[in-house]
């Protein structure tokens, strides 16, 4: 049996990586890296380690029970089989689009998920900010199809493993747009750029971890506009940015917010908060990926009828001074 | 001394971390933007609430915060957060005190903390956030 472990192998490699892109950032681009912001992304990386050592062996014991009542068996010798290893490979792939998109629909694994997410720059760091909670979410049950199927949780594991690998060097802005087409089939910086932003027209859009097809495939997919085609740029982060480069505050802020919003809900909305998408409140008090984003449609057709450039607004020349101690 | 493995594939990545943390100071990274005019923080307040025009704009003098009102009424905070800037609509559970020449915004949230304005004639925006 293969003892292997993609991300482990790697480290080195994301080290030397980061390492490239912030010299690359020095020379073209100085506002990609905050050191605190790194210092914040590397620590989730870290943190998410340890909590892997520490939790991952409930599903790993899940998956090894799992195991015992798969409907295909590839015999002892399962690791052998070649042809196995590029379809658990790309059905682990289509696993993590599921399993990706319920931790932006479904509020108890956006709690988790949310950590990658909060970082308001897009640089390789991020691709390390790793949460530290993903065994308190059920994201090991959209597994549990491929061990059933008789795909070995070691080779699912390592497929996981490398699916993470590829993953980390999308996250950057010094690579535009791969040729178009691996830009068709495969995930790539553009495509992830999308998924990171916070701009209504993308957000909760681009799932995919290897390919990008999946995105096109269950309707998920947006493609990038240019800023030098005179689109808005990308915003990072989330809708409502931390504004605090506290560790664990970071880790935990969305748990902290799901408890006390369960808590404080009369009875039967209580599952709501834990089940339904982040930002959904009973009383329609804050809002959700598809209110802000159906606000800005409405705010697009009507700047459009009316003729007016939605840029306009945020035109340096546009709008008179106003003094700070004017009446307000 | 026998270092258990994962003790040290920690300590060996914590060690990486600090290096990269440093050289990312080393580099010049985390310069201090400043909201120096209205427009930036027009651009500012529609990063932080995606449609949110600011029709009134008070910048603090060292350019790291600033308040911002749309015409809804609505009143937003808006401070530096290295080198981006972050900001909160402000409710009716606001708290505002006002110092000499300067005002002290505590819009509730621990963990974004208190924003510190220094203004011309902070009491006109202390009475707009106390009739929030």
């Amino acid at each position: 049996m293969p003892d292997f472990s993609p991300t482990q192998y790697a480290v080195p490699f994301f080290v030397v990586a980061v390492l490239a892109e912030m010299i690359w950032a020095r020379l073209r681009n100085p506002a990609a890296y905050e050191p605190m912001d790194t210092l914040v992304s590397l620590a989730f990386g870290l943190g998410s380690t340890v909590a892997g050592a520490l939790f991952g062996g409930f599903a790993a014991y899940v998956f090894i029970e799992a195991y015992q009542f798969r409907i295909f068996d590839m015999g002892p010798e399962w690791w052998s089989l070649w042809w196995a290893w590029p379809l658990c490979f790309v059905l682990d792939d289509l696993k993590y689009y599921w399993v990706h998109r319920a931790g932006h629909r479904i509020r108890w694994m956006w709690a988790s998920h949310v950590n990658h997410h909060s970082s308001q720059h897009y640089n390789l760091s991020t691709a390390l900010r790793q949460s530290w909670t993903g065994s308190f979410t059920f994201g090991l049950l959209f597994a549990l199809p491929l061990v059933l199927l008789g795909f070995h949780p070691v080779m699912i594991g390592i497929c996981s493993g490398l699916n993470l690998v590829y993953q980390f060097w999308i996250h950057t802005e010094a690579i535009d747009r791969m040729p178009r087409w691996f830009e068709a089939v495969m995930n790539t910086p553009s495509h992830h750029r999308v998924h990171h932003a916070t701009n209504p027209r993308y957000l909760d859009r681009n799932y995919a971890g290897v390919f990008i097809i999946w995105d096109k495939m269950f309707g998920t997919f947006e493609e990038e506009l240019s800023a030098r085609g005179g689109a808005e740029p990308i915003r990072y982060g989330i809708v409502k940015q931390l504004g605090s480069f506290n560790l664990l505050y970071a880790v935990f802020h969305e748990w902290i917010g799901m408890v006390s919003d369960i808590w404080r809900s009369p009875w039967r909305h209580k599952l709501s908060y834990l089940l339904r998408e982040p930002g959904w409140t009973h009383d329609g008090s804050r809002e959700t990926s598809d209110t802000i984003r159906a606000k800005w449609r409405e705010r697009q057709e009507a700047a459009a009828a009316t003729g007016v450039n939605q840029v306009a607004d945020r035109n340096p020349i546009a709008g008179a001074a106003e003094a700070a101690n004017s009446s307000i | 001394m026998v270092i258990p493995p994962l003790l040290l594939q920690f300590l060996v990545s914590l060690t990486a971390i600090l290096a990269l943390y440093g050289l990312a100071r080393m580099l010049g990274f985390g310069s201090k933007p400043k909201l120096v005019d209205e427009a930036s923080v027009r651009f500012a307040a529609g990063e932080v609430e995606d449609g949110f025009v600011a029709e009134r704009i008070a910048i603090s003098k060292p350019g790291d915060t600033a308040l911002a009102r749309d015409a809804n009424a609505q009143i937003m905070v808006i401070k530096r957060h290295g080198n981006r800037f972050a900001g909160r609509i402000l409710s009716d559970q606001t708290l505002v005190r006002e110092e000499v020449a300067a005002i002290i915004v505590d819009c509730g949230d621990t963990q974004f903390g208190s924003v510190r304005l220094s203004l011309d004639q902070p009491s006109i925006w202390v009475d707009a956030i106390n009739r929030l």
